[in-house]
């Protein structure tokens, strides 16, 4: 069993002193797994996440990190209408190790050349970002992830309103990354994607659970999770309406 | 001061704008249109200055102006290439350029100077008339349209199903907002028009989010603004729509400063 | 004339290595403000006789300050604090250019730049900035472009995103700063954000855009130029007009591409 990558200690904090949009988290992530993040809108996720890159104004607890996150946010709060290319993006995540006054590295560009290969994009390497479509958008920003070649990476609902083959291509890339010893956390609001993964953790701005998808994805650990939001469906099995919120 | 017929016309106008100006400045502000404020006072100089050179009322100047304006506004808002900001940017920096080419051009150049920061105490007994008229029309106007406003503003997503398409009534807003600047801008000039609209209003909001008292409060301190504008300029011998809008403005700068 | 020349070729240069970043970082707005708020600056500066880019940048820097002072977080407040500050700055101006200026042609040169008021120095100061804008550009093109395309993940990629935004904001005040002369305080936009504004509607790539944008202020600045010489004009206003029609015309031309 390798060693956690990511350790989490009683974590809490907001956004404005006083008020915790986060509490009581504590958790550990070992190389090679890939982490379930589910909880409502609002719930804490994206405050998990912030709080995991240092973004948090007010955070109390522990958080280990073995380097830093590289970040995957959902395509539509990337600028679509840029005057940059698919390659241009996934050059980007080699901007954190360049200093200034240096030029991009030449293996910097193979290595971005070599990432859109690898999410299936290399025809579109030269086509402008905002020209693709959200699935091939949503590689491309995975793909900046790959060229920052972090140990821990923190997806932002990769999978919602991403087409088939690109949804495919995803999970499968996710797999392999974990296989070469990486940390995923996946915010996600597909119980039955968490399944297939290594870990889950369920958030209502507490810690509602941690563990292996057969333990935690219990009807009562979901509805304390999700609450009102949870529907049961004819079948005995259950699903999540997502409000539909403003970002 | 209430002596000079000149001052006593002047104070008479400014204190009407007020009346229209202040209540409408709070609806902006809901609306979020002080942008829109500015951008549509300044756009309108070629208007202000086409009717100067052609000896007509600077009122149907500012009118053509305003009109003209409010629709390069829409048009340049709407190109997505660029972004609303950005278009519109364009297009008041273009129309102010050619407003004012159009003033310094000519060999018998009207007074820039006037267009700009305005002329409040050359106004004639006509101006005055039409300032009112335009003014009174919108403070009833606003009156009236007081329960659709409140809700567009309030309760964007709910406005259309309790009887009030926001998007229809924003518009209407803006429309009264083109009067208001009309009324406003022979008086008071393309440039510090937006003074009396949007400052009163917005030490208004500081002070009280109630909406009815966030009204007449607006009113109150744009009056107050144009009385002591008035005053100084007739005591300290300045200029007198400069010395309006640096009161319309000292008040919410205070406020904010001080709180 | 000479001089005008070549001020407006090194205009040009800041318009290409600036303009682009005002253009996607959405500074028009703030462009404008800076240049606006150094109106009363000039106004003291021409009384008293110091260098008006000194003066402007003190009124620039208490503006900036009241600025800070009152911002509040929404970004509609933020939007109707600045435009109060705005016309504070405008009607101060005009305040103390009534005590200065007996005619209004020295308030016009001020608002709207001047072909043969240039000195050497203000070359000199025009050719500094330039060369620090293309160096600030070569040195932090990258963070600023990683924080442009996005805000919330730049830090995670573990990009500097505090240092570069100060000197963007500071470089492009520095722009407007020398910019004030040639073109006027109130069209500071005409030379900094509209030709690069225009070229954004075609160009697919940063590295078009800045060469674009700078190439296009260059033919745009001269030819207003000769057209102000002609007509007699500011060249601010003449650059307005001429930017704003190969702007509309560009839009109309492109409709069919999505740059």
């Amino acid at each position: 069993m390798s060693d956690a990558l990511v350790r989490v200690q009683d974590l809490a904090g907001g956004y404005r002193p006083g008020v915790d949009a986060l509490a009581e988290v504590s958790f550990d992530a070992c190389g090679g797994e890939v982490v379930a993040v589910l909880g409502p809108n609002g719930g804490g996720k994206s405050t998990l996440f912030r709080a995991l890159l240092g973004e948090l104004a007010h955070r109390r607890g522990t958080v280990e990190l073995a380097g830093r996150p590289s970040y995957v946010p959902q395509t539509e709060r990337a600028r679509l209408d840029f005057p940059v290319s698919a390659l241009d993006v996934a050059l980007m995540g080699a901007y954190g190790r360049t200093p200034w006054f240096r030029r991009l590295a030449r293996t910097d560009r193979a290595a971005a050349a070599a990432a859109l290969a690898r999410v299936g994009l290399e025809a579109e390497a030269g086509e402008r970002f905002g020209a693709l479509s959200g699935g091939q958008r949503q590689r491309v920003l995975i793909a900046r992830a790959l060229v920052q070649d972090a140990p821990v990476l923190l997806l932002d609902e990769p999978l919602s309103g991403v087409d088939a083959v690109s949804a495919a291509r995803i999970e499968a890339l996710f797999a392999e990354l974990s296989a070469e010893g990486r940390v995923l956390l996946v915010a996600t609001h597909d119980a039955r994607q968490a399944r297939a993964w290594q870990r889950v953790l369920c958030l209502n701005r507490t810690q509602v659970a941690y563990g292996a998808p057969a333990d935690v994805l219990t009807s009562e650990v979901l509805q304390a999770t999700y609450g009102a939001e949870l529907v049961v469906l004819a079948d005995g099995s259950t699903a999540v309406t997502v409000e539909h919120h403003e970002h | 001061m209430l002596a000079d017929p000149i001052t006593r016309r002047a104070l008479l106008e400014v204190l009407i704008l007020a009346l229209a100006l202040g209540p409408l400045g709070v609806w902006v502000l809901l609306h979020r249109q002080a942008y829109a404020a500015e951008s549509l006072s300044h756009g309108l100089l070629p208007g202000l200055v086409l009717a100067a050179l052609a000896g007509l009322p600077l009122v149907l100047g500012a009118a053509g102006g305003a009109l003209v304006a409010a629709g390069a506004i829409a048009l340049a808002a709407r190109d997505e290439r660029i972004g609303a900001d950005l278009g519109v940017a364009v297009a008041v920096s273009t129309l102010f350029g050619l407003g004012a080419l159009l003033a310094l051009a000519p060999d018998a150049p009207p007074r820039l100077e006037e267009l700009l920061f305005g002329d409040l105490l050359g106004i004639s007994s006509a101006d005055l008339a039409a300032a009112a008229a335009l003014a009174l029309a919108v403070a009833a106007a606003l009156v009236a349209a007081h329960r659709p406003l409140a809700l567009a503003a309030f309760d964007r997503p709910a406005a259309r199903s309790l009887g009030a398409p926001a998007a229809r009534w924003e518009a209407a807003l803006l429309a009264l907002l083109g009067v208001g600047t009309v009324a406003a801008a022979p008086g008071l000039g393309s440039l510090l028009l937006v003074a009396l609209v949007i400052a009163p209003a917005a030490a208004a909001l500081q002070v009280t989010r109630r909406l009815p008292a966030a009204l007449a409060l607006a009113a109150g301190l744009a009056m107050a603004a144009g009385v002591g504008g008035l005053a100084l300029s007739y005591y300290a011998d300045l200029a007198a729509g400069a010395s309006v809008a640096l009161c319309s403005a000292a008040a919410p700068t205070f406020v904010r400063l001080a709180t | 004339m000479q001089r005008a020349l070549v001020e407006i070729v090194l205009l040009a240069v800041l318009a290409g290595a600036l303009g682009a970043w005002i253009v996607l970082r959405r500074l028009a707005f703030f462009t404008h403000s800076v240049g606006t708020a150094t109106f009363p600056g000039l106004v003291v500066a021409s009384a008293w006789g110091i260098a008006p880019q000194v003066a402007a940048l003190g009124a620039a820097l208490g503006f900036a300050g009241l600025r800070e002072r009152m911002a509040r977080g929404r970004e509609s407040e933020e939007d109707a604090a600045t435009g109060i500050l705005l016309v504070a700055a405008l009607a101060l101006g005009a305040l103390l250019a009534s005590d200065v200026y007996r005619s209004g042609a020295g308030v016009d040169r001020l608002l709207f730049g001047t072909l043969i008021g240039l000195s050497d120095r203000d070359l000199l100061l025009t050719a500094i900035a330039a060369a620090l804008a293309l160096a600030a550009d070569a040195a932090l093109r990258r963070a600023w472009l990683a924080r442009a395309f996005d805000p919330e993940g730049v830090r995670a990629l573990g990009v500097a995103v505090t240092g570069p935004e100060r000197l963007l904001l500071a470089a492009v005040a520095g722009a407007v700063i020398v910019a004030l002369s040639a073109v006027g305080a109130l069209l500071v936009s005409v030379v900094l954000v509209v030709p690069a504004a225009t070229v954004r509607l075609v160009a697919r790539d940063l590295r078009t855009l800045q060469l674009g944008a700078g190439a296009l202020a260059a033919v745009e600045g001269v030819a207003a130029l000769w057209l102000a010489d002609g007509l007699n004009v500011a060249p601010g206003p003449a650059m307005a007009v001429l930017g704003g029609a190969v702007f509309a015309l560009v839009a109309v031309l492109a409709r069919g591409r999505r740059a």
